[in-house]
C-alpha cells in the first residue's frame, strides 16, 4: 500500500467526513423505530398471555424456560443453524465465481446489466416464484418430466421437493442475489493488477488468491455471510412451501405462536435466537473489523 | 360450470341485473336520504377478505351513493383482532369469523346493532339473523355474510374404499399423500374431531394428549402444509396429493385446473367450519357510512355475483333464488347454499382457552 | 453442478486464462438459468386458463390480464407498493449511506457495537417488529397509521442492509485519495462528490437494490404498520381461503417487463449522459486550459 500522507495533512479532510453527525438520522431511526418499540417486546417476553389471549403483565421467566425445557425448540434451532450455514457456504461458493467473472471479464456497462438481471426477478412476489418451484420440482413437475424424457429415470421421483434438500435449494435461490451483490461490491474495487504483480514476483496463483485477493475482499465476504445466514434464522415461508412435514425451521415454530396470539412466547423465543447471534457476533467481532486485517495483510 | 369465468355472457347478464337491482335499491336509499337529516357520503375503511367484495360492486356504490371504500386486506382473524385492538377508530368495519365476532365485541372493539333496521336483512335466511353466538341484549354483532365447512377431498383413483371419517387421514396407506392447511390450531382441532373430542378449541390436558397422539400418526402422511388454497388445489391436480382438507368447492377448483375428479365429504364425526360477518367498529371515524353501505353492498344481485366469482355458500336467500333462475342451482346446492342450518352442526372457529397448548402440541410434533 | 470450481483455479495464469474464462462464463450462464427458471414458469402461468397457477398448462389466454386491469383494488395495491418501495428505498439508502461513514471511520469505540445493533433488525422476525411498531405508533406516539408509518416500518429492516454493505465497501478505502484531493484544494464537499461517492457508488446501488427487493414483497410488518391501504403483498398473502389466481402472475409479469424497460431506458439515458458529459467535460477542460 501507498505510504500514508503525513498526519499533519489529515485533519482537514477528516473534519467533515468522519464527524459523527451523519450517523444521526440512522441513529434516530434505530433508537425510535426499533430499540424503543423493542423494549415493549422485551417486556412482553417476560409477561404471559392468559387464556383470553390477552397479554398480562405478570413478570415471569416461563417463556424462556419453555424454550429450553422442550427439546423440540433447541433441536429445531440447531437444525436451523446447520441449514443456514449450508446455504451460506453454498451461496458464497456459487456467488464468488459469478461475481469474479462479472468484475474480471465483463465490460463495465454490461456488468451493471447482468447485476440488474440478477436482482430484478426478485422484485416479484416470492409466493408466486415458490409456486413455480413446486411446479418444477414436484412429482409431476418439469424436472421429472425432463429427466424421464432424456431417459435418465423411468419413474417420477418424489425426492426433489418437500424435504430438507429442497428447502436448501430454494433458500439458496432466494439469498443468492444478496450474496452476489455483496461480493460484487467488494470485488469491484479490487485492483487485479495486484494479482498479476504478485505472480510476476513469483507467487503461485493460490498464494496470490489467499494473500492478496482474499484479505481485501474479506469485508464483502463477511457482509455476504451476514446477508444470507442471519435472515435464514427468520425464514418460515420457504420451509412451509417446499419443506413438507419435516421441513420446519425455528421461525416456523415461532410464527405458529404468533398466529395463535401468543405474542409473549413469540417475543421470548425471538430474543433467545437474537441473543445467540449477538454472542456469536461479539465473539467473532475481531473478524468484523477489517481495517487491521488489511494493514497486517 | 367448471369454466365459470369463461361464461362471459351469463356473467354480463348477472352484472346487468345487479346494476338494475342496485339502482332500485339506490332509489329507495336516495329517497330515505332526502327525508333524512343529513346525506351520508365519504370514504370508510374496511379490513376484510378479498372474497367479500368485488370491484364493480364497490365502483357502483361509489357512483350511486358517493360512499367510497378503502380496503385493507386481512389474513386471519387473530391478526385482524390484534390490529383492530390498536388502531380502533381508524377502521370502520372489520370482517371476522364465527366466535371471533363475540371476541371482538367482548373486548369492546365492535358494537351491536339492530340488524332488522336494515331493509336488506330481509333477504337473509332467517336463521342467519338469529345465530345465538352473535346475539347480545344490545343487538346483533355482525352482518352475516358467508360460510363453509372444512371438508375432506380425495381422489377416488387412489383412495378406496370411499372414506367417511377423519380416520382416513391416519391410514398408513396414504404416506406422504395428504395436504392440510398451514394453520396449527385448526389442524390440532381436526385431530380433536377425529378423537371425538367435543370442544376442539377448549381442550383439557387429557384431550390434548389424545389429539397429540393422532397428530403423531398424521405426520408421516403429510405431503405439505398449504399456505393458501392454491397449494391444496395444485397438489390434488398433479396427483401428488390424494387427500386434502379444504373449504367447499375443492372439486370444482381441481377440475377447473385440469385435474381429475375428486370427491369431497364432511366426516361423520362432524367438522370445523367458519362463518363470517361484517362487524361495525366502535368509534369508527366514518361510522355513519356503514349502515347505508351495507344496505347497498348486501343486495342479493351483488351477493349472487359474488357466489359466481368465489364459490361458497352465502347467507343471502334472495341471491340463492337469483342463482336458481340463472341456472346455477346445481353448484349452489352442492355447496350447501340452500342448507344454512348446516352451520349449526359445525364446530365454529374461534379463540379458545387451549390455543396456546394446541400450538405447543403442534410444534412438539412438527419441530425437529 | 460446478460447485467444484477450485478458487485456486481462478488465478490469471495466462496459460489457463482462456479455459478459466470459458468455465466462469458457463457458470454465470448456469446461475442466470437457475434464477430465471422459476420466473419463466411464473410468466407461463399468467397465460394459463386455469384458476390455479400450476401444471398442467392449458392456454394460452389473456383472460387474467383483462381481469387484472379491471381489478381496481389490485391496481391500487400495486401502485401503493411501488410508491412504498421507492420512498422507503430512497430514505433508507440515504440514511444508511450517511451512517456508514462515522461507523467505519470515526474509530469511536462503540462502532463495533453499533454494527451489531444494526444487524438486529435483520435477525428478529418481521412479526415481532411489526407488532412492536404497531403498539409503539399507537400507544406511545398516538399517531394514526398511514402510508408514512409503513414507510418507517420498511426503513427499519432495509436500512441495516445499506449500512452493512456500504461500510464493507468503505473499509479499506484508501483515505489517501481524499487527503490528496484536500491537498489539491478540494473542499470536503467536493472531495466527497468527486472522489468518495464515485468509489462507493456500487455499494450504494447494491444497497438500494437489496432494499427494493425486501420492501416490494414484505408482508407482516406492512400489515401491522399500514394505514387504510392495501399493498401488493398484503393482497397476495391474504388470499388464504381461496388462493391466488393467475391475475397476480399477470401483475408480476407486467411489473417485471416494466422494470426491465425502465432500467433499459435509464441505462441508455445514463450512457448518453456520460457520453455527453465526456464531450462537454473535455470542452470545458480545454476552455479552462485555454
Amino acid at each position: 500500500m501507498v505510504d500514508p500522507i503525513p498526519a499533519s495533512h489529515q485533519p482537514r479532510a477528516r473534519s467533515n467526513l468522519t464527524r459523527g453527525w451523519p450517523f444521526l438520522p440512522a441513529g434516530v431511526v434505530l433508537l425510535v423505530l426499533f430499540l424503543l418499540p423493542m423494549t415493549v417486546m422485551v417486556a412482553f417476553s417476560l409477561w404471559r398471555t392468559n387464556s383470553d389471549l390477552d397479554v398480562v403483565p405478570d413478570w415471569t421467566l416461563d417463556n424462556y424456560i419453555y424454550f429450553f425445557s422442550e427439546g423440540t425448540y433447541v433441536r429445531t434451532f440447531l437444525k436451523t443453524l446447520i441449514m443456514a450455514a449450508a446455504v451460506t457456504a453454498a451461496g458464497i461458493a456459487t456467488a464468488l465465481p459469478f461475481a469474479y467473472f462479472l468484475v474480471r471479464y465483463v465490460g463495465q456497462r454490461w456488468q451493471r446489466i447482468v447485476l440488474l438481471a440478477v436482482i430484478v426477478p426478485f422484485w416479484t412476489s416470492y409466493l408466486l416464484r415458490a409456486y413455480a418451484w413446486q411446479a418444477i420440482l414436484g412429482e409431476k413437475g418439469a424436472l421429472n418430466q425432463f429427466l424421464m424424457g432424456i431417459g435418465l429415470i423411468d419413474e417420477p421421483s418424489r425426492l426433489f421437493v418437500y424435504n430438507d434438500l429442497s428447502v436448501w435449494l430454494v433458500l439458496l435461490y432466494v439469498y443468492f442475489p444478496f450474496a452476489a451483490l455483496a461480493l460484487y461490491t467488494a470485488l469491484e474495487k479490487f485492483d487485479f493488477n495486484q494479482l498479476n504483480a504478485a505472480q510476476d514476483l513469483g507467487a503461485r496463483p493460490d498464494q496470490a488468491f489467499r494473500r492478496i485477493l482474499l484479505p481485501q475482499i474479506r469485508p464483502g465476504v463477511i457482509t455476504a455471510c451476514i446477508f444470507v445466514f442471519v435472515p435464514i434464522l427468520g425464514e418460515f415461508l420457504t420451509p412451509t412451501l417446499v419443506g413438507g412435514a419435516q421441513g420446519a425451521l425455528i421461525a416456523n415454530l415461532i410464527i405458529n405462536f404468533f398466529r395463535g396470539l401468543q405474542y409473549t412466547t413469540m417475543a421470548a423465543f425471538s430474543f433467545v435466537i437474537a441473543g445467540f447471534v449477538i454472542v456469536v457476533l461479539v465473539i467473532f467481532r475481531r473478524y468484523l473489523r477489517v481495517e487491521d486485517v488489511v494493514a497486517r495483510g | 360450470m367448471n369454466d365459470w369465468y369463461r361464461d362471459v355472457s351469463r356473467r354480463r347478464f348477472l352484472q346487468v341485473s345487479a346494476v338494475a337491482g342496485a339502482a332500485v335499491a339506490l332509489g329507495g336509499v336516495a329517497a330515505a336520504c332526502t327525508t333524512g337529516a343529513s346525506k351520508k357520503t365519504g370514504t370508510f375503511n374496511w379490513m376484510t377478505w378479498s372474497d367479500h367484495y368485488y370491484d364493480t360492486q364497490l365502483d357502483e356504490i361509489k357512483k350511486a351513493a358517493d360512499i367510497g371504500t378503502n380496503i385493507s386486506e386481512l389474513a386471519d382473524n387473530a391478526e385482524g383482532f390484534a390490529k383492530l385492538k390498536e388502531v380502533t377508530g381508524q377502521l370502520d368495519m372489520l370482517s371476522g369469523d364465527a366466535l371471533w365476532v363475540p371476541k371482538n365485541f367482548d373486548e369492546g372493539l365492535v358494537e351491536a346493532f339492530d340488524i332488522n333496521s336494515l331493509a336488506v336483512s330481509k333477504q337473509l335466511y332467517s336463521i342467519a339473523r338469529e345465530f345465538e353466538i352473535w346475539t347480545k341484549p344490545a343487538g346483533y354483532l355482525g352482518y352475516p355474510f358467508g360460510w363453509s365447512p372444512i371438508q375432506i377431498a380425495y381422489n377416488p383413483k387412489f383412495v378406496s374404499p370411499a372414506p367417511d371419517s377423519w380416520e382416513v387421514l391416519l391410514d398408513p396407506k396414504y404416506k406422504g399423500r395428504i395436504v392440510v392447511e398451514n394453520q396449527p390450531v385448526e389442524v390440532v382441532a381436526y385431530m380433536a374431531k377425529l378423537a371425538g373430542i367435543k370442544d376442539p378449541y377448549n381442550m383439557t390436558d387429557a384431550e390434548l394428549a389424545q389429539a397429540k397422539e393422532a397428530l403423531l400418526r398424521l405426520k408421516p402422511n403429510i405431503l405439505k402444509f398449504a399456505q393458501q388454497n392454491t397449494d391444496t388445489v395444485a397438489a390434488l391436480v398433479s396427483e401428488e396429493a390424494w387427500l386434502a382438507t379444504s373449504n367447499l368447492g375443492a372439486e370444482d377448483r381441481v377440475k377447473d385446473a385440469g385435474g381429475s375428479d375428486v370427491v369431497t365429504f364432511i366426516p361423520k364425526e362432524g367438522t370445523i367450519g367458519w362463518m363470517d360477518a361484517e362487524m361495525i367498529v366502535k368509534g369508527g371515524k366514518n361510522h355513519d357510512l356503514i349502515m347505508p353501505f351495507l344496505e347497498l353492498a348486501e343486495q342479493k344481485e351483488y351477493i349472487a355475483e359474488n357466489f359466481i366469482r368465489y364459490g361458497r355458500p352465502l347467507f343471502n336467500e334472495g341471491a340463492y333464488k337469483i342463482l336458481v333462475d340463472k341456472g346455477e342451482q346445481e353448484r349452489a346446492d352442492r355447496y350447501l347454499y340452500n342448507k344454512p342450518e348446516t352451520v349449526l352442526t359445525m364446530t365454529l372457529k374461534g379463540p379458545g382457552v387451549s390455543t396456546d397448548a394446541a400450538i405447543r402440541v403442534f410444534n412438539e410434533v412438527f419441530g425437529a | 453442478m460446478a460447485e467444484g470450481i477450485d478458487p485456486l483455479e481462478l488465478m490469471p495464469v495466462s496459460r489457463m486464462a482462456r479455459p478459466l474464462r470459458a468455465l466462469l462464463r458457463g457458470w454465470a450462464g448456469v446461475v442466470l438459468g437457475f434464477l430465471y427458471l422459476p420466473i419463466a414458469f411464473m410468466v407461463l402461468f399468467s397465460f394459463g386458463e386455469s384458476r390455479t397457477p400450476g401444471l398442467p398448462f392449458r392456454g394460452p389466454t389473456l383472460h387474467w390480464y383483462q381481469e387484472m386491469l379491471s381489478n381496481g383494488v389490485l391496481m391500487e395495491a400495486v401502485w401503493t407498493s411501488i410508491q412504498l418501495a421507492a420512498v422507503a428505498t430512497t430514505l433508507s439508502t440515504l440514511i444508511g449511506t450517511m451512517a456508514a461513514f462515522p461507523l467505519v471511520r470515526s474509530g469511536f469505540r462503540s462502532a463495533g457495537a453499533a454494527r451489531i445493533v444494526f444487524t438486529l433488525p435483520i435477525m428478529l422476525p418481521g412479526a415481532l417488529i411489526g407488532i412492536a411498531l404497531l403498539i409503539f405508533f399507537r400507544r406511545a406516539l398516538g399517531v394514526d397509521l398511514s402510508f408514512w408509518t409503513v414507510v418507517m416500518g420498511h426503513i427499519v429492516f432495509t436500512m441495516p442492509f445499506v449500512v452493512l454493505i456500504v461500510s464493507a465497501r468503505l473499509q479499506g478505502f484508501d483515505r489517501n485519495l481524499e487527503w490528496a484531493a484536500a491537498d489539491l484544494g478540494a473542499s470536503p464537499a467536493r472531495a466527497m462528490r468527486h472522489v468518495v461517492l464515485p468509489l462507493i457508488a456500487p455499494a450504494i446501488v447494491a444497497g438500494a437494490l437489496i432494499s427494493v427487493t425486501l420492501s416490494i414483497d414484505e408482508f407482516v410488518i406492512t400489515f401491522f404498520t399500514v394505514g387504510p391501504q392495501s399493498t401488493l403483498p398484503t393482497y397476495i398473502y391474504t388470499q388464504i381461503k381461496f388462493g391466488v389466481t393467475p391475475e397476480v402472475n399477470a401483475v408480476a409479469t407486467v411489473l417485471l417487463l416494466g422494470t426491465v424497460l425502465l432500467l433499459g431506458l435509464a441505462w441508455a439515458a445514463a450512457g448518453q449522459a456520460r457520453r455527453l458529459s465526456r464531450i462537454f467535460g473535455r470542452r470545458r477542460a480545454r476552455e479552462r486550459i485555454g
